[in-house]
């Protein structure tokens, strides 16, 4: 997977931000050098998921459309991780 | 505001004679929105200093008082000439003022008693006016010069303390200082080089310009210029909050898109919303700022940002008052507010579910309490006109 990143979309709307997304702002700065050119990184207004009662709680990233919730620095490292070392 | 009408737009630049810790000039205005008029004063006290600062303050205090009070402005100025004391040391006025009273159809009447006389600039050129002159029955060495005429759109009007006329007086170069002459050739060129100059920057523009002539660029007298500039208002449409319902998306966004002035969406589901039904794409920007979600960028939208956490901040923000607003997604909607003359508010009435997460403040659901209370200030302290419509 030589050029093929890993998207990674962070919600800027009120309720993700309100519920911790405006530290999740630092993430580009602290993926390992490792992972870093294969994870681009994107922000959004809202990722329409806060309407939605069946998911869990802001709040919500998306890691190449699998949806985070209750996303923390940590929680994201790990799923890139994951992602990029199989 | 009908869609035909104009905006007076003044204001008024000053600086303190050198060394002096008060204003000598003072200028006063009032809106009356309701009643589509402007009433507007600025008065030059004898002297500099704390002494000048009272004398002028008293003067256009008073002014305006009896006009707004319903006196005709004639009447009203009249009074003051015959009632304001000589100085028992030089005999002369105590004060001397430029006085307006303008409706937004750009009738205005002036009265002048001792200012230089005001500058009327018509596409890029003078136009002179010939006063009538009432003189004080009291007085004989004051007279008030009366003007009654009609403004056309993009007319501007200049009126100013001697500060600037005499600018320089005695250099070289300005024997007789900057005089009238000099004021108006500087005008029509700056009006020249940028012909949508507002009236604060030309007011900024001429004061600045007049302290240049003197030899060491020190204000010798206490220098005032008031602008009036007779204009299209500038608009401004604010959509924020989806619509209460959702098969109205298209029709809203259509009327918002079609909007003749600038445009901002405050809220990222309204964003979202304006973008499926334009069939735009939107890129927010990767980094918050203060406290606040980052803004984000759509074709034909001069400003997208999160809603009711800048909202709030944006109330905030106003009802401090900072020289500079800070660099955030409020100070810059405050920015397009306040460039703004007519300020319209589209209001979506959906309940956001999300809100209504008991984890979240309350604060969370009260956009609407929010723009009533930014209504309030803006038009109250900010002379804006405002309008709120719930969709
Ligand atoms: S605010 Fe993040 S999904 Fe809506």
């Amino acid at each position: 997977m030589a050029d093929e990143k890993i998207l990674l979309e962070l919600c800027f709307g009120t309720t993700c931000f309100v519920m911790g997304a405006s530290k999740l702002q630092e993430i580009e700065s602290i993926i390992p050098p490792q992972y870093k050119n294969k994870v681009e990184v994107k922000a959004h207004t809202c990722l329409d998921l806060c309407k939605n009662s069946t998911y869990m709680k802001a709040p919500f990233v998306k890691l190449d459309g699998e949806i985070i919730s209750e996303a923390t620095v940590e929680k994201i490292l790990k799923a890139i991780e994951r992602k990029i070392d199989g | 505001m009908s869609e035909k009408s104009f905006f007076v737009d003044i204001d008024c630049f000053q600086q303190k004679k050198h060394g002096q810790n008060a204003f000598g000039d003072c200028f006063k205005s009032k809106r009356f929105t309701d009643e589509g008029r402007l009433l507007a004063v600025l008065s030059d006290g004898l002297g500099s200093g704390i002494k000048a600062n009272i004398l002028a303050t008293m003067t256009a205090t008073m002014i305006l008082k009896f006009i707004e009070d319903g006196k005709d402005i004639l009447k009203a100025t009249e009074v003051i000439m015959n009632s304001l004391p000589v100085c028992q040391v030089r005999k002369i006025s105590y004060s001397t003022f430029s006085a307006f009273e303008c409706s937004d159809e750009g009738e205005i009447k002036i009265v002048e008693e001792g200012n230089p006389d005001f500058i009327h600039i018509r596409n890029g050129r003078l136009v002179e006016h010939t006063p009538r002159i009432v003189t004080s029955k009291k007085f004989t060495n004051r007279h008030m010069h009366l003007y009654n005429f009609k403004l056309e759109p993009e007319d501007r009007l200049i009126f100013c303390s001697d500060g600037v006329t005499q600018a320089g007086m005695g250099t070289d170069e300005y024997k007789l200082g900057w005089r009238r002459e000099g004021l108006i050739e500087f005008v029509e060129s700056e009006i020249k080089r940028d012909p949508s100059i507002s009236s604060r920057h030309l007011a900024m523009e001429i004061v600045k310009e007049s302290i240049r002539k003197e030899p060491d660029h020190q204000s010798k007298d206490d220098v005032s210029a008031l602008v009036l500039y007779f204009r299209k208002p500038r608009k401004l449409l604010i959509f924020t909050g989806p619509p209460y319902r959702q098969d109205r998306d298209a029709e809203y966004s259509k009327i918002f898109d079609d909007f003749d002035g600038r445009k901002a969406i405050v809220g990222g589901t309204t964003a979202n919303l304006i973008a499926r039904e334009l069939g735009r794409e939107i890129t927010t920007e990767k980094y918050n700022k203060g406290m606040l979600p980052a803004c984000s960028h759509m074709d034909g939208v001069d400003l997208i940002t999160e809603g009711i956490l800048t909202l709030t901040k944006v109330l905030e923000y106003l009802n401090e008052g900072y020289d500079r607003w800070p660099d955030d997604a409020a100070g810059r909607l405050i920015e397009l507010l306040l460039d703004s003359d007519v300020i319209n508010f589209m209001i979506g009435s959906k309940l956001n579910q999300a809100h209504y997460d008991p984890d979240l403040p309350l604060e969370l659901e009260i956009r609407k309490n929010v723009v009533k209370q930014l209504e309030k200030i803006l038009s109250g302290r900010y002379i804006k006109k405002v309008n709120l419509k719930f969709i």
